[in-house]
């Protein structure tokens, strides 16, 4: 509690220092607007309803793009590590698609897929789909052997132990892939629309820069930094309900 | 079964043969445990004496003889074998209700008496009030005791256990054998059971043999009376047993 009223109260230092040296400094505000500029814009784009449109839009985005890539990333990570001659095929495969930079591929995408929503749920799914593979992956095949020998000895068949044994057992691995893909699936979404967006977070701040607009960017910042811990908390309270009869520590 | 000789044993190891590589751990070893009956194995570690249970077991397969339970040859784990592991091996996921029912619910669906049957099991145990917990809610000797449960949910015929005890203090130790010994006695389960303690080893078996080097020495019967109380560890005869055991076991290596 102390720790947490300490950290809100270097906030208030951090954002009264800014002011100050906006106010004191002559700091043109095209270059670095001040705060109280900052949060008028903000409060003003929230009133005049014009920013909600745009964050439903972004946490659209961002939501399917997550769900997708996390599924098709679990699927893919459970197929691989439960057959190894696939693993083996696949796998050199997936990690060269990885190192190819994903948001480059969006021009191409928006062929496609046209502009607005899909191309950049895509580009997100694409994102996501690593991390909860590679973390599945490496947590089916890190289950105690003992583990492993005590449903051999229980006559348990391969489902069963995939789903009765295997995945409970990487549980924790995998959130951890999740909680990984939920920070990437922002930059996705809002990186996205910076290339194929007409509406959404990312492409407010092309817009906001197409008119030399400095403090709506940094609103829009702002905005985009509390969307990503809204996610990110989200992320870990379902990991704390799932877990919750998982061994501590 | 009712029609198989009374001479014949019920777990036959025969010539069996195992090893990892060039060097044999399970060198042509023949073993027969009567049904009913205790016995154990006492060997140092790595003198191939949980290689021998996983082969009783079938969860390793004899590259030469063979394994019969109740006559037939084994060819995988089996069906009517409960198996108590080094480490309790309990899913933390699940309560300790469930992990006693695990062996059930892997085969069926679950029905009320299976888990009046694992209450009844729990109380034997005497965790009859951390049904609804969780294994890391447990201390050690409590997880033992869900491990024990958990194998005997099922009513096996044999039981082999694989050091269970051997993490535990010597207190909840000497309470766990006591609770093994009432729980087998119940079921009349044949126990094979594999320890590198001396004083377990006669405590609680039938008959004892030392395990060195992947092979059998020194088998010996262990004629104390049953049902065997705590007063027993300290009377004569007892410690006479295990003066000859620890002597064989210095021979034997």
């Amino acid at each position: 509690m102390k720790a947490r009223l300490a950290s809100a109260l270097l906030l208030v230092v951090l954002l009264g220092a800014w002011e100050a040296w906006c106010r004191l400094g002559n700091v043109p505000a095209l270059i670095v607007p001040a705060p109280s500029a900052v949060f008028a814009t903000l409060w003003g784009e929230i009133a005049s309803g014009r920013l909600f449109p745009h964050l439903a839009i972004t946490a659209t985005e961002m939501t399917l793009g997550l769900a997708l890539g996390s599924l098709i990333g679990l699927g893919a990570g459970i197929l691989l590590a439960e057959a190894d001659f696939l693993r083996r095929l696949l796998h050199p495969y997936i990690v060269a698609s990885q190192v190819v930079p994903k948001l480059a591929l969006g021009p191409l995408f928006i062929i496609w897929f046209g502009f607005g929503l899909t191309p950049t749920v895509v580009i997100t799914a694409l994102i996501c789909f690593f991390p909860l593979m590679e973390n599945t992956l490496t947590g089916l095949s890190r289950v105690d052997p003992s583990r492993r020998e005590l449903f051999r000895m229980l006559g348990a068949c391969r489902a069963q132990t995939l789903l009765r044994l295997k995945l409970p057992s990487a549980l924790p691995v995998i959130l951890a892939g999740f909680r990984v893909a939920v920070v990437l699936a922002l930059v996705g979404a809002v990186v996205g629309e910076f290339i194929g967006g007409r509406a959404g977070l990312g492409a407010s701040i092309i817009a906001a820069q197409s008119v030399m607009d400095s403090s709506l960017m940094f609103a829009l910042f702002i905005v985009i930094t509390l969307l990503g811990m809204a996610f990110y908390q989200a992320a870990l309270l379902l990991e704390r309900l799932l877990l919750r009869h998982h061994l501590k520590g | 079964m009712s029609t198989e000789p009374a001479t014949k044993p019920f777990v036959a190891i025969e010539a069996v043969h195992f090893g990892y590589g060039e060097e044999a751990t399970v060198d042509r070893i023949d073993w027969a445990i009567p049904r009913g009956a205790f016995h154990c194995l006492v060997g140092r570690s790595g003198c191939g004496k949980t290689t021998l249970l996983k082969l009783a077991a079938g969860l390793l397969l004899p590259q030469e003889g063979c394994v019969r339970i109740g006559g037939a040859v084994l060819t995988g784990p089996g069906e009517r074998i409960g198996f108590v592991f080094q480490q309790p091996t309990l899913l933390d996921w699940l309560s300790v209700l469930d992990n006693v029912l695990l062996p059930l619910s892997l085969k069926r669906g679950l029905r009320s008496e299976d888990r009046e049957k694992a209450h009844a099991l729990l109380d034997l145990v005497s965790l009859g009030d951390y049904a609804q917990r969780y294994p890391w809610q447990l201390s050690g000797g409590q997880q033992s005791r869900v491990a024990v449960a958990r194998a005997l949910i099922t009513e096996p015929d044999l039981l082999l256990l694989d050091e269970p005890f051997a993490a535990l203090d010597a207190l909840t130790r000497e309470e766990l054998q006591d609770d093994l010994l009432a729980l087998c006695a119940h079921h009349a389960t044949t126990v094979l059971f594999v320890t590198h303690d001396i004083g377990e080893a006669v405590y609680l078996a039938d008959r004892v043999a030392i395990m060195a080097a992947g092979r059998l020495h020194h088998e010996m019967a262990v004629d104390l009376p049953r049902p065997r109380g705590r007063e027993l560890r300290y009377g004569q005869p007892f410690n006479a047993l295990c003066r000859e055991l620890r002597r064989a076991m210095d021979a034997a290596s």
